[in-house]
C-alpha cells in the first residue's frame, strides 16, 4: 500500500509546482510591465470593426449528436483497458476475449449505422 | 549498491527528479521552438533566426524577456476566472503528463533503472488521461475570452479530438495487450529485441497521426488556423498568458515525441544492444540508454516539425472524415491483428 502512495508523491509535488508557477510568472509580469490607459484596448477583437453581439451562440444540434456518438465509443474503449492487462496468463482470458470480440462486433454495427446515417460528417 | 537502490526508490528523490524534468522540459520546449523556426527557414530557403546568439539559439530567451514586459490585458467581456485559469490548466496537463514519462535509463549490473519521476502500474492510462486535459484548457480559453474566432476554433477542436481520441486509445490498448502491461517501463523493456513498429506498423501509423492531431500540429491546426480564424482559440490572449499556453503546446509536442519513441521505437533499446555487454564499462551503461532515447525523440520531433512544411492543411470536414472513416477502422484492424498474434505467440 505504501508503495502505491509513494509513487504518487512526485505527482503531487509536480501538481503543486504547476499551480504555483503561473502565479509567480504573472506576478513578475505585473511588476515589470508598463501600464497605459485607454478604453478600447479591453474590447473584444473582431478584425478591427466594432464587436457586435455575443460570441456564445447556439451551435447546430448535429454537433451534439456527434459528441454523443463519441461518448459511446469512448466508454466502450474504457472497458478494454482492464481487459488488456489480463490477456495472457489468466484462466478467464479466453472467455473475456470472446466476450470482448462480441462487444467490438456489436460496436462496429453501431459504427456502420452511424456512417450510413451520415452521423460522422461535419456538414451534410 | 544497496544504498543506490534505496535512494533510487525514495519518493522524495523521485520528486527531485520530477522537478529537474520540469526544468528540462522548458529547455526542450525552447529547443523545439528554435528548431521549428530554423527548419522552417531551411525548407523555405530563408535563414531563420540568426541575430540573438550563435545561430539564433537565444532567440527564445529574447522572446521570453519581451513577453515578461508586456502588459497583462484581460478583455472586458471575458469571463475572468476561465480566462486566467485556461493557460494554467494547459501547463498543468503537460507537467502531470511528464511525471510518468521516463526521460532515460541507467544500466547497472544487467538491471535497468529508468529515470522517471513516478513509477506506476497504469502509467499509460495516466499519461493519456493527463494529455487529454489540455483539451479542456483550450475550450476554457475560447469560451472564457468570448470571441467569435476563439469559439469557432474551440468547436473545431472538440470535433477533432472526439474523432482522434478513439483511434489513439485503441492503438495504445493494442500496445498494452502485446506487452501485457499498462506500465510504460515494462512496455519499453519488452521491446528489447524487436520494436513494436515492426510488430504493429498499422498501429504505429494510427498512433502517430492521432497524436499529431492531439498536439495540434499541422496539418491538424484547425483550432488555430491562422489563415481563417486570426489565431483561433488564442485570439484574445496576449503577453505572458499567451506565452504560457503557446509554450505548453510545444512541450506537448516534445512529450508526444517521447511517447512515440517509447511505445513504438523501443525507448532506450537499440537492436543488438545487450545490457550485459555494457556492464564491463559502467560509464557507457550510464550514458548510452539515455542518449539513445533522447536521440530517438529528437528524430521523431524533427520529423513532426518538418511535416508542417511538407503537407497541405486539411479542412475540418476532411479531418473528421480521416479520423472516423480511415483511422478508426485501421485501429480496429490493428487490434484484431494484435489479439491474433498474442494468442498465437502467448499462453
Amino acid at each position: 500500500m505504501a508503495g502505491i502512495i509513494d509513487s504518487y508523491i512526485p505527482v503531487a509535488i509536480i501538481l503543486v509546482v504547476a499551480i504555483i508557477m503561473p502565479f509567480i510568472t504573472m506576478f513578475i509580469v505585473n511588476v515589470l510591465s508598463p501600464r497605459s490607459s485607454g478604453e478600447t484596448k479591453f474590447d473584444t477583437y473582431e478584425s478591427g470593426s466594432d464587436p457586435t453581439g455575443e460570441a456564445r451562440i447556439q451551435f447546430k444540434v448535429e454537433y451534439y449528436l456527434y459528441a454523443i456518438s463519441f461518448v459511446i465509443f469512448d466508454v466502450a474503449v474504457l472497458f478494454m483497458f482492464p481487459w488488456s492487462v489480463v490477456f495472457v496468463g489468466y484462466d478467464i482470458a479466453a472467455l473475456l476475449t470472446i466476450e470482448l470480440l462480441i462487444f467490438i462486433t456489436v460496436l462496429l454495427f453501431g459504427f456502420v449505422y452511424l456512417w450510413k446515417k451520415e452521423g460522422l460528417q461535419w456538414e451534410k | 549498491m544497496v544504498d543506490f537502490v534505496e535512494i533510487y526508490n525514495n519518493p522524495w528523490f523521485r520528486s527531485l527528479i520530477g522537478l529537474v524534468f520540469v526544468g528540462l522540459i522548458f529547455l526542450f520546449g525552447m529547443i523545439a521552438v528554435w528548431m521549428e523556426r530554423k527548419i522552417a527557414g531551411d525548407i523555405q530557403h530563408r535563414i531563420g533566426p540568426n541575430r540573438v546568439g550563435k545561430f539564433g539559439v537565444l532567440q527564445l530567451v529574447a522572446d521570453a524577456i519581451k513577453l515578461f514586459t508586456k502588459e497583462d490585458i484581460i478583455p472586458i467581456k471575458a469571463d475572468r476566472v476561465l480566462f486566467v485559469a485556461a493557460p494554467m490548466v494547459m501547463l498543468g496537463s503537460v507537467f502531470l503528463m511528464l511525471a510518468a514519462i521516463p526521460f532515460g535509463a541507467v544500466v547497472i549490473n544487467d538491471t535497468v533503472y529508468p529515470i522517471v519521476a513516478a513509477e506506476m502500474d497504469i502509467s499509460l492510462l495516466y499519461i493519456q488521461a493527463m494529455s487529454s486535459i489540455s483539451l479542456v484548457g483550450i475550450f476554457m480559453a475560447a469560451y472564457g475570452s468570448n470571441n467569435k474566432y476563439s469559439l469557432i476554433g474551440a468547436f473545431r477542436n472538440f470535433a477533432r479530438m472526439v474523432g482522434y481520441e478513439v483511434p489513439l486509445i485503441i492503438s495504445v490498448i493494442s500496445v498494452a495487450i502485446m506487452a501485457n502491461s499498462l506500465d510504460i517501463i515494462e512496455i519499453v523493456k519488452i521491446q528489447d529485441p524487436i520494436w513494436y513498429i515492426v510488430l504493429q506498423p498499422i498501429g504505429f501509423i494510427v498512433f502517430f497521426v492521432a497524436s499529431m492531431s492531439e498536439m495540434g500540429r499541422l496539418p491538424f491546426d484547425q483550432t488555430e488556423a491562422e489563415e481563417e480564424l486570426v489565431a483561433g482559440w488564442v485570439t484574445e490572449y496576449s503577453g505572458m498568458r499567451f506565452g504560457l499556453g503557446f509554450f505548453a503546446e510545444y512541450m506537448h509536442v516534445v512529450l508526444g515525441s517521447f511517447l512515440i519513441s517509447l511505445l513504438f521505437l523501443g525507448g532506450w533499446n537499440i537492436p543488438g544492444f545487450i545490457p550485459g555487454a555494457l556492464t564491463a564499462n559502467p560509464v557507457l551503461g550510464f550514458i548510452v540508454p539515455t542518449a539513445v532515447l533522447l536521440g530517438k525523440a529528437a528524430v521523431v520531433m524533427i520529423f513532426i516539425l518538418m511535416f508542417r512544411w511538407a503537407v497541405p492543411r486539411f479542412r475540418i470536414d476532411q479531418v473528421v472524415d480521416l479520423s472516423w472513416k480511415k483511422l478508426f477502422p485501421l485501429s480496429v484492424l490493428n487490434l484484431v491483428w494484435v489479439i491474433a498474434f498474442t494468442l498465437y505467440m502467448g499462453v
